[in-house]
């Protein structure tokens, strides 16, 4: 499906360097996006006038893919993104779908030059919009078939088609939900269910009613069952007149293109919500337990500190001890120690070492004397 | 707290109180070796009764006795899918965690959503009726838990629902 963000961020910021770059500057990049989405923007100094920017994309498309890539009526709305800066080159560039060469010189100064570059950068989602809205104006209320009104698949990403089935007054918008995990399934469906009683209020009675079921609404019947199986149920958007008119229509399409992506992206934001708060929940449960311990291992220490002084008290009352022996004693602690800290340090076998080696040599002198035995 | 979650929690509290009387035993199988007799069954001599305390049929506890270990398990009510998907995600969460909680079992017995296993050593440790208290503050911590973390992702979901069809206004 398409991203919720029109405008490439990657390809915005390289079109306002260029553009702020006075001088032309050589770049040749390739950028990727969701996988499917390529853009190849190349400027040289050699050409100081053009920037050329290729757009490979997958197109939304009815099941068959359309033998000349981009209609024309996308051509004229790609080209009416900037006429003066965009120019659609033909043939486009091979691998690619469409070729624009962008005289960014052209660009107004001030707070419109970003606004313009903001527009480039969201080509892709200009082309798919405007596939949308010709395949919707396309279809012609008349086009019945025993009593059914048309219905048309719609794929973008081979595992996500959608319908629209257009009714005299309405467009049916039908997205069968398919989800890997079953965790998934019942966070969206929850989803749905809100969307359901919020469309349903009074303050958003000028919203397309939304209606999610279980099972295939009757506009599918005749539809291939590989696309009638789903496990997340149907979810159906009525788009009445209003929600097509004018500026709205643009908004409209927009938001049918991004509804899986809405969806996936709000699943996968409660999963992480969910493990967040699970987290902080589990630290909240273990401080309990620490601090349990933590209290009982001093309520522990006090209560041994308790009996200790207890125990000697005891003592003292069972031996009963008299002042003057306790001084006495006491005295003849201090006393040892200090002849301890005295006496000679005493190694073992120094004295032998000492008497070998450290003996001082005897000297005998004529006026000396010898000790008689 | 409701009146008859207060009953049921009660029960569970003197059930414990009543049952937590563990003793040191080394195992009679293998000599040098103490094994929580709970989890072996070797002897049926060393087994007491186990006690299953019922809130209802989605709620209940199972107290096992033997004379050096306790087993606890808990089922927690689940009354839809979210429930129960968010249920066995925190309980799982817990589980895997289990050594930062000392008594609580890395897998469940089966037919329950968690369990807990006290040793003699735990309760030489910790004090008894702290180690009570804790299981029951637990069970009402996980309920709530479970409960509140359903409104959560309910009103998240309102509010991205409302963002979505802001967009169509």
């Amino acid at each position: 499906m398409a991203c919720l963000e029109r405008a490439s961020p990657a390809l915005k910021r390289i079109l306002l360097k260029l553009y702020r770059e006075n001088k032309s500057i050589e770049i040749d990049h390739h950028l990727y996006e969701f996988g499917s989405v390529e853009y190849h923007i190349q400027s040289s100094t050699s050409d100081t006038h053009y920037t050329y920017l290729s757009v490979s994309t997958p197109l939304l498309s009815q099941g068959v893919i359309l033998p000349n890539g981009i209609s024309q009526y996308t051509k004229q709305m790609v080209k009416g993104i900037c006429p003066d800066v965009v120019e659609i080159m033909e043939p486009a560039k091979e691998g690619y779908q469409i070729t624009l060469r962008l005289d960014l010189s052209k660009i107004p100064n001030g707070k419109d030059s970003i606004k313009v570059i903001a527009d480039i950068s969201a080509v892709q989602a200009v082309i798919l919009s405007s596939q949308l809205k010709e395949m919707l104006m396309n279809v012609s209320s008349q086009d019945t078939f025993q009593g059914m009104y048309k219905t048309i698949k719609l794929v973008y990403h081979p595992r996500e088609p959608f319908f629209i089935v257009r009714q005299p007054q309405k467009i049916l918008a039908v997205f069968p939900i398919r989800f890997k995990d079953k965790t998934d399934v019942i966070i969206a469906t929850a989803f749905f269910q809100e969307l359901m009683d919020v469309g349903s209020s009074e303050k958003w009675a000028k919203a397309p009613p939304c209606c999610w079921s279980p099972i295939p609404p009757p506009e599918l019947r005749g539809e291939p069952f590989e696309d009638l199986s789903t496990n997340g149920g149907f979810v159906s958007f009525d788009i009445s007149s209003r929600h097509v008119k004018g500026k709205r229509l643009d908004k409209t399409v927009w938001s049918l293109l991004n509804f899986y992506a809405y969806v996936k992206y709000h699943v996968k934001s409660t999963r992480s919500f969910i493990q967040r708060r699970m987290r902080k929940r589990l630290q909240r449960l273990v401080e309990v337990l620490q601090k349990r311990s933590m209290q009982e291992e001093e309520k522990e220490e006090e209560e041994e500190g308790n009996h200790k002084v207890q125990g000697c008290m005891f003592m003292r009352k069972m031996i009963n001890v008299s002042k003057p022996k306790v001084l006495k004693r006491r005295y003849n602690d201090l006393s040892g120690k200090i002849k301890r800290i005295r006496s000679r340090i005493k190694i073992q076998g120094f004295g032998r070492f000492r008497r070998r080696w450290l003996k001082m040599p005897k000297f005998s002198s004529s006026l000396g004397y010898t000790k008689l035995d | 707290m409701s009146n008859t979650l207060r009953l049921y929690l009660t029960c569970i509290r003197n059930t414990l109180d009543a049952a937590m009387c563990l003793q040191n035993f080394p195992c009679q199988e293998v000599e040098r070796h103490n094994k929580p007799e709970v989890e072996l069954k070797t002897s049926s001599e060393l087994l007491l009764n186990p006690v299953l305390i019922c809130r209802n049929e989605a709620e209940k506890c199972l107290i096992e006795t033997s004379i050096n270990s306790l087993r606890i398990s808990l089922k927690v009510k689940q009354a839809d899918e979210l429930e129960n998907i968010l249920t066995k995600k925190f309980l799982r969460f817990l589980s895997m965690r289990a050594e930062a909680f000392q008594v609580l079992r890395r897998k469940p017995v089966q037919g329950y959503d968690i369990s807990f296993l006290v040793t003699n050593y735990h309760c030489e440790d910790m004090q008894k009726h702290k180690l009570i208290d804790f299981i029951v503050q637990f069970m009402e911590d996980i309920d709530k838990e479970i409960s509140e973390l359903k409104m959560s992702v309910n009103t998240r979901g309102r509010l991205v629902a409302t963002e979505f069809l802001k967009q169509f206004m």
